[in-house]
C-alpha cells in the first residue's frame, strides 16, 4: 500500500520533472540507463528527499515548519502505547546492519569499538532520565530522525519499515534503561 | 602457468592472511588502523608471495590487451585519449568526450566500447572481468599521475552537472545521497572507515585491490559498493550514472590538485 503511495508520487515527481525541461529529461534518462532496479528507487523519491535533493540539504527556513510538520505526521506508534520496551531486543536491533545499523554513525556500548563518527555519542544517553518528554523525544528522532533535524544524515528508520513501532521502542530502552550496556560503567 | 591459474593460487593463499588478520582485529581491544593495517597487509603479501595481487591483474589486463579480436585487431587501435596505442598518463584524463563514439567515457566504458568497435567483439562476450583487468593494465600507466579531468566539451560540462546532481540525490530506505556522507561528514567515520570528500581526493586509488573483499575493484565497482551499502541497487556498468559521477568526483580532486596513487593501489 504504502510502496504504491511512494510510486504513484514518484510518478508525480517525475511528471513535474519533466516540465522543468531538458536537464531533468537528460537526468531521468541517464537513471533509467541504470537499469530497471536502479532507477525504480532512484525515481521513487518522497516528497522530502526530493526536497533536500533540491535545497542541497539546506532548506529555506521558510519551508522548515511545514517540512516537520509533515514529517511528525508519518511516526506511528505501538498499539500497546508503551514507547519504552525490551533493551536487550533493542540492543539487537542497534546492532543488525540490516536493521538500526546505528554502530555506522554513532557509540554505543563502549565495549564497541568499531563505531563510526559521524553521529553523535549515544554513550551514557540514559544520563537524560526517562521523562515522559525525553521517553517521547527519544522514540520520535529514532522513528524519524527527519521530524527534528530535516534532511539529517540520520535515515527514517520507522518510516521506511528498517524496524518496527515495538523495535523502536525496544531501541528506546535501549538507550535509557540504566541497565543497558550504554549506561552501565 | 597461466596469469589466471596464478592469481587463483595467490589468492587463495591471501584469503587466509587476511582471515587471520580479521581474527586479530576482532580480539583487540583497541580497533586497528585500517590504513596501517592495509600496510602491514599489504607487506605480507610482498614477502610472501614477492607480488601484489593487483600486478597480477595488470600482467592478464596486458595479455587481453595484445590479443587479437575478431576483427583480428588488437586494443593497440584503440584511442584512449591521447591517440592510437597511448596508454602513458592517458587514464588520467578520463572520462572525456570521444568523437568516435559521439560519448563521454571513462575508461572501463572505453575498453568496452572498443571491444566492440575496433575489435569486433559482440557485447555478449565480452566478461566483465576481462574488462576490470584490462582496464587496470592502462590505469596502471597513469600510477601517481596528477588527475586533469577538466570538463570543456559541452557534452562533457553536461555530464559534470549530471553527475553533480546524482551526487546529491537523497533516495532508497536509507535517505543517503553520496553528499550527505562524503561532503557534509567527510573527515568521519563509517565504522572504522574515514569518508573522504572529492576536494580531499576522493577516488584517486583506483583500480585497487581490497584486501578485505579479496577482489580487485574499479572506480564503477567501488561506486557500486557505495550504492549497495545504501541500499540502492547498483547501477549497470559503463551505464552514464558512473560515468558522470567519477567525472564529478575526479573534476573536483582536479581542482583540489590531487593525483592518483600508484595504481593499481592496495587497499582495505
Ligand atoms: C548514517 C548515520 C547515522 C545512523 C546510521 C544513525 N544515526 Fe542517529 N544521528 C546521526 C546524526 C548525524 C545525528 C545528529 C543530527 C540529528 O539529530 O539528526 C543523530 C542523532 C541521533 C539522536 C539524537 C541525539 C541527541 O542528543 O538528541 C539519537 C537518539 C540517535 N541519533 C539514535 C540513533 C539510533 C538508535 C540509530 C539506529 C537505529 C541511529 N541513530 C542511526 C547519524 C546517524
Ligand atoms: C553512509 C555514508 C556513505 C554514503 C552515502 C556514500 N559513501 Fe562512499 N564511502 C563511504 C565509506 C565508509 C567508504 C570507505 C572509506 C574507506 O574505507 O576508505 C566510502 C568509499 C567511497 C569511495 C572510495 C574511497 C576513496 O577514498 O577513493 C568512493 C569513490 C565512494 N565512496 C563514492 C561514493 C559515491 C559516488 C556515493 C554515492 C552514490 C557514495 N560514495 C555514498 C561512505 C559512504
Amino acid at each position: 500500500m504504502r510502496r504504491k503511495a511512494v510510486l504513484a508520487f514518484g510518478v508525480l515527481l517525475l511528471g513535474l520533472g519533466l516540465s522543468q525541461g531538458p536537464f531533468r529529461a537528460r537526468l531521468e534518462a541517464a537513471i533509467q540507463g541504470g537499469g530497471p532496479r536502479f532507477a525504480q528507487v532512484m525515481l521513487s523519491q518522497d516528497k522530502a528527499q526530493a526536497l533536500c535533493t533540491q535545497y542541497r540539504d539546506r532548506l529555506p527556513a521558510d519551508l522548515v515548519p511545514k517540512f516537520l510538520e509533515e514529517q511528525k505526521a508519518l511516526i506511528k506508534y505501538p498499539a500497546s502505547g508503551k514507547l519504552m520496551g525490551d533493551w536487550r531486543n533493542g540492543e539487537k536491533v542497534f546492532t543488525d546492519p540490516k536493521r538500526g545499523n546505528c554502530y555506522a554513525c554513532h557509540a554505543g556500548d563502549p565495549k564497541e569499538v568499531a563505531h563510526g563518527t559521524m553521529g553523535p555519542s549515544l554513550t551514557g544517553y540514559g544520563q537524560r532520565g526517562q521523562s515522559e518528554a525525553v521517553v517521547r523525544y527519544t522514540y520520535e528522532k529514532i522513528y524519524n530522525a527527519w521530524a527534528f533535524v530535516p534532511c539529517s544524515l540520520m535515515y527514517r528508520g520507522g518510516v521506511h519499515g528498517l524496524f518496527t513501532p515495538e523495535e523502536t521502542a525496544d531501541l528506546v530502552a535501549f538507550l535509557l534503561d540504566p541497565n543497558s550496556p550504554i549506561n552501565r560503567r | 602457468m597461466s596469469v589466471r591459474k596464478k592469481r587463483l593460487i595467490l589468492l587463495a593463499g591471501v584469503a587466509f592472511g587476511a582471515l587471520a588478520g580479521l581474527a586479530a582485529y576482532t580480539q583487540q581491544s583497541k580497533p586497528l588502523d585500517p590504513f596501517e593495517e592495509a600496510m602491514r597487509q599489504r607487506q605480507m603479501y610482498l614477502e610472501t608471495f614477492g607480488v601484489l595481487p593487483g600486478d597480477l591483474f595488470v600482467e592478464e589486463g596486458k595479455e587481453l590487451f595484445y590479443r587479437k579480436g575478431p576483427s583480428g585487431k588488437t586494443l593497440e587501435e584503440c584511442d584512449f585519449g591521447k591517440g592510437k596505442g597511448v596508454l602513458e598518463g592517458a587514464y588520467a584524463l578520463l572520462p572525456k568526450y570521444f568523437p568516435d563514439t559521439g560519448r563521454v567515457e571513462d575508461l572501463e566504458t572505453r575498453v568496452y566500447t572498443c571491444m566492440q568497435r575496433v575489435q569486433g567483439f559482440k557485447p555478449e562476450e565480452i566478461k566483465r572481468d576481462e574488462v576490470r583487468a584490462i582496464t587496470t593494465y592502462i590505469a596502471s600507466f597513469s600510477s601517481k599521475a596528477k588527475i586533469q579531468v577538466v570538463p570543456k566539451h559541452p557534452q562533457e560540462l553536461a555530464m559534470y552537472n549530471l553527475g553533480r546532481e546524482l551526487w546529491y540525490t537523497r533516495a532508497g530506505a536509507r535517505d543517503m545521497s553520496c553528499a550527505v556522507c562524503h561532503d557534509q561528514h567527510a573527515g568521519q567515520r563509517v565504522r572504522l572507515s574515514p569518508v573522504r570528500s572529492p576536494r580531499q581526493g576522493l577516488g584517486n586509488e583506483w583500480p585497487a585491490y581490497r584486501f578485505e573483499e579479496d577482489k580487485l575493484y574499479t572506480m564503477e565497482d567501488r561506486i557500486d559498493f557505495c550504492y549497495e551499502s545504501i541500499a540502492i541497487p547498483k547501477p549497470e556498468f559503463y551505464s552514464d550514472v558512473h560515468i558522470a559521477l567519477t567525472l564529478y568526483m575526479l573534476a573536483e580532486a582536479t581542482k583540489a590538485g590531487h593525483s592518483f596513487e600508484e595504481l593499481p593501489f592496495f587497499t582495505r
